[in-house]
């Protein structure tokens, strides 16, 4: 079945360049809460989409509908710029420590939100996996082609990602038996 | 075909359904705009590099005996160079 952001690409694609706009008016929530979630930056999650849709119009032609979802097609761009982008901050980090910007993380210690806590704290390959399968309803295909990992990596880190989520959040699960 | 390893995950799905994100409202990057992105970061707080220094007193007594031994250690460098 096309969804209407995939009918809306190939307009671009034709020509229109209005149907861009509707294609960021669509996916631009699902890519921000992605990365978001991923990183808990809101400022670098902002950029990321941005830069992702500036690469869309540099390379509208190099997509295929053939091939997949545009919706996947642009989780795969931002998940690339992603990693590209904390590498360098990894990087400059390293350099120079002092320079590098507070988190709000950093900034608010009373925050109490335990889940959000327990995804950052997951290894980032075994985030971006649950992330994609839980919030934006992926099939293990469409994740193993956004993050260029094999269908079967995707499901044993999927595994291994939610016994680490209650594994951290033993305490509350606990808790829920006991009332 | 996709097993869905939630299925059984009751508390752990109630949990992440419970981790909303607020979407903010920005527009797509008119491009060519990099130096704004250079300032935002230039701009944007970053740690002191001197507060684990400032935050003790023995802290404080080595940034002000640095300069002073700095200046002991070039003098002693330039007595070996040119007497």
């Amino acid at each position: 079945m096309i969804e209407r952001a995939d009918e809306l690409m190939i307009a671009y694609q034709n020509g229109d360049n209005d149907a861009l706009g509707g294609i960021y008016t669509l996916l631009k929530p699902a890519l921000y809460s992605f990365i978001y979630r991923y990183t808990r930056d809101q400022q670098l999650s902002i950029d990321i989409v941005q830069d992702t849709f500036v690469k869309l119009q540099h390379y509208k032609h190099h997509y295929h509908p053939g091939k997949g979802k545009i919706k996947s097609y642009l989780f795969q761009i931002a998940y690339r710029l992603l990693i590209d982008k904390l590498n360098r901050r990894k990087k400059w980090r390293s350099f120079m420590p002092f320079l590098a910007p507070i988190t709000k993380d950093e900034l608010n210690h009373t925050d109490r939100l335990t889940i959000r806590e327990a995804i950052v704290s997951l290894p980032g390959k075994q985030r971006a996996v649950i992330l994609l399968f839980y919030y934006h309803d992926m099939k293990h295909e469409e994740i193993a082609e956004i993050l260029s990992i094999p269908k079967g990596t995707v499901k044993s880190r999927l595994h291994t990602a939610i016994q680490s989520l209650k594994v951290e959040l033993e305490g509350d699960f606990n808790e829920s038996r006991s009332l | 075909m996709n097993h869905d390893p939630f299925k059984k995950e009751l508390h752990l799905r109630k949990k992440l359904d419970e981790y909303h994100v607020e979407i903010p409202d920005f527009q797509m990057k008119p491009k060519g705009k990099r130096w704004e992105r250079l300032i935002n970061f230039l701009a944007s707080p970053a740690k002191d590099p001197i507060e684990p220094l400032i935050s003790t007193a023995a802290g404080v007594a080595v940034l002000k005996l640095a300069p002073l031994m700095g200046m002991a250690a070039i003098s002693i460098i330039q007595l070996f160079f040119f007497l």
